[in-house]
């Protein structure tokens, strides 16, 4: 059965510019994500690890949208991960970035740990990504990021996970910075495009080392089921 | 239709030096003429180089913004940092951008200066409870901070903010989203393949939106660089970064033929500013697009790129709406349908009679010399600075 996944993947490549009637060139698939959350959350660190495999030496405040992206190959596919990283001040959301969200595939909700303000932000965030994408139906995660800051941590996990699970979103504690983890990072996103790949039901385990963390809601039947 | 690449440089240094010198002077005569030449001052800020020196841009940057040097405000009290909404963000934003400061300098100073740099932003805000702190306005203020020093960085960029920067401190950025509708148009009277390529990718506009409300401070790494430019808008119409992004997107017309026609590689391509641009070049040529289409004549376009997105996103709800109801094999059958017939009807909207090109062209070519092109923007700017008002929305 064809999936909303696999005729967004569609759209995106139908209206990629080729003309009515011929064939567009052969190219990998691409899965595209986005990336939100308050300012100085980490979003531009956690995309920047994943593809450039380091943590940047210096970010700024990213205005409008970035893009990064990175090949990698699933199950001997080669796919295209592009994480569009997006400005955190309130302004640019509403009449900026939406552009962006079209043909999105999935949705990553970033939170700074050590700071409470942009947990609580979430459900902003969460509703103003249902305004832009109009449905309910494509992979969304969380991530708390900063979980090195040990001493600082004001989002409790059980707290997070909590809310994860109100959402049917699987909680991932992370830190784009930390050597210690290198591979975490790229453990994430790379679940999430193995999910985007299979189309298997969410059952996204946080990878090695923090298997606390485990999705339990199945999305609800009276939405579309992405999976 | 490419940009001509720079000419190769044939001038000897020392004839450089001398244009230099030369140039120096008819400055100083400006400023000490009786009363000051300010179009004179306009006219030296957009020429070839610009006001050459931090020395003089002191002195010139508040006569462009008519700025009384002599009434600074006091220094900000420590009440200024309290109970001011924007003071979170502008801490998170100023913290983070070390990359503005001179390579080399050492911290402690630079710590200092983005104390200063704090300062300056919420002085403005403060004083003007009607602006709207935006990340990379800081990108803006530490520029003047760093040519002119922090009290008169505040009063030129208040006056910056209440004109030239108004539209982007709006509560919303609608205003700012209406200026990035002039980029494409631009570019369509120049180079309209690369106009219909730019527009079939679904590229947007937001690549320039730092370009835009920094004036590309955020994104040129080299300070010479970015107060050569910030010399060349504050002496022309606050509608003059736009033709500037435009040409820049104009000039890279090759490389972004030779990508792929999507929304991703183009955005890509064109948010990664190249750093050794031809800036006085693009800046001579940036004029004269001005002067040829001014905003006026590009307003109804612009206006038009609304309307066509809002027609492009009732599509996509219709899309949207019908996933609810139909099996995918005949959604995307009657996308396919649909998107045929949308194409052609754009095909047939976006045919306009380019009849005039060649006069157009002609007048170009006897714009190109630079004096010719900066004699006409000064005069359009001084059509508006005496008014100091933003009328950029008929």
């Amino acid at each position: 059965m064809a999936t909303e996944v696999e005729s967004s993947l569609e759209l995106s490549l139908s209206t990629s510019g080729t003309e009515p009637g011929t064939l567009p060139p052969p190219r990998s698939r691409i899965f595209k994500i986005i990336v939100i959350g308050d300012s100085n959350v980490g979003k531009t660190c956690l995309t920047f690890r994943f593809c450039a495999g380091r943590f940047p030496t210096r970010t700024e405040a990213t205005i409008g949208v970035d893009f990064r992206e990175r090949a990698v190959a699933i199950d001997g596919e080669r796919i295209k991960i592009q994480l569009w990283d997006t400005a955190g001040q309130e302004r640019f959301r509403k009449s900026m970035v939406q552009h962006y969200y079209r043909n999105v595939h999935a949705v990553v909700f970033v939170y700074d740990m050590t700071n409470i303000a942009s947990f609580h932000s979430l459900p902003l965030w969460i509703e103003e990504c249902k305004q832009h994408l109009f449905t309910n139906d494509i992979p969304r995660i969380l991530v708390g990021n900063k979980c090195d800051l040990r001493s600082a941590i004001q989002v409790p996990t059980d707290m997070a996970q909590k809310f994860a699970d109100t959402h049917s979103m699987p909680l991932f504690e992370t830190s784009a910075k930390n050597p210690d983890d290198n591979d975490h990072v790229e453990a994430i996103f790379m679940t999430l495009a193995h999910k985007l790949k299979s189309h298997k039901p969410l059952m996204l385990n946080q990878p090695p080392n923090h298997s606390t963390v485990q999705l339990e809601a199945e999305p609800k039947p009276t939405m579309t089921c992405w999976c | 239709m490419a940009l001509p690449r720079p000419p190769p440089n044939d001038h000897g240094r020392r004839d450089c030096d001398s244009k230099k010198k030369r140039k120096e002077a008819e400055i100083y005569q400006a400023l000490n003429s009786e009363p000051i030449d300010v179009a004179a001052l306009r006219r030296m800020a957009i020429s070839e180089g610009g006001l050459l020196m931090d020395e003089i841009r002191c002195k010139v940057w508040p006569k462009l913004l008519n700025v009384n040097t002599e009434d600074l405000p006091p220094p900000p009290g420590k009440e200024l940092r309290e109970d001011n909404k924007d003071y979170q963000q502008v801490l998170l934003d100023v913290r983070r951008s070390l990359r503005r400061f001179p390579p080399g300098m050492p911290d402690e100073q630079r710590e200092g200066l983005q104390e200063e740099l704090i300062d300056s932003i919420l002085q403005v805000l403060q004083r003007n409870p009607q602006l709207h702190y935006y990340q990379g306005y800081h990108d803006i203020v530490v520029t003047f901070l760093l040519v002119v020093g922090e009290r008169l960085a505040t009063v030129l960029v208040e006056k910056l903010s209440t004109h030239h920067l108004r539209d982007f401190m709006d509560p919303t950025m609608d205003n700012t989203k209406h200026i990035l509708n002039y980029l494409m148009p631009i570019i369509d009277q120049v180079n309209p393949e690369l106009h219909d390529f730019m527009q079939r990718a679904e590229v947007g506009t937001i690549f320039a939106l730092s370009w835009l409300i920094t004036w590309f401070g955020h994104v040129l790494s080299d300070f010479r660089h970015v107060v050569r430019l910030y010399d060349f808008f504050l002496a022309c119409h606050p509608l003059m970064p736009i033709y500037f992004a435009a040409v820049i997107v104009l000039y890279r017309a090759e490389e972004v033929l030779a990508c792929e026609c999507d929304m991703a590689s183009v955005h890509h391509l064109l948010s990664q500013i190249p750093q050794d641009l031809p800036y006085e070049t693009l800046i001579s040529r940036a004029g004269d697009l001005f002067v040829q289409f001014p905003p006026s004549e590009l307003a109804r376009e612009a206006a038009q790129q609304q309307a066509e997105r809002t027609a492009a996103s009732t599509f996509k709800d219709f899309e949207l709406a019908s996933a609810q109801q139909r099996p995918d094999t005949v959604l995307r059958q009657r996308f396919r349908e649909r998107l045929r017939a949308e194409e052609r009807a754009k095909a047939l909207l976006t045919t306009k009679p380019r009849t005039n090109r060649f006069v157009k062209l002609a007048v170009m070519g006897l714009t190109v010399a630079l004096g010719a092109a900066a004699l006409a923007v000064v005069k359009s700017a001084l059509e508006w600075a005496p008014k100091f008002e933003l009328q950029i929305f008929p």
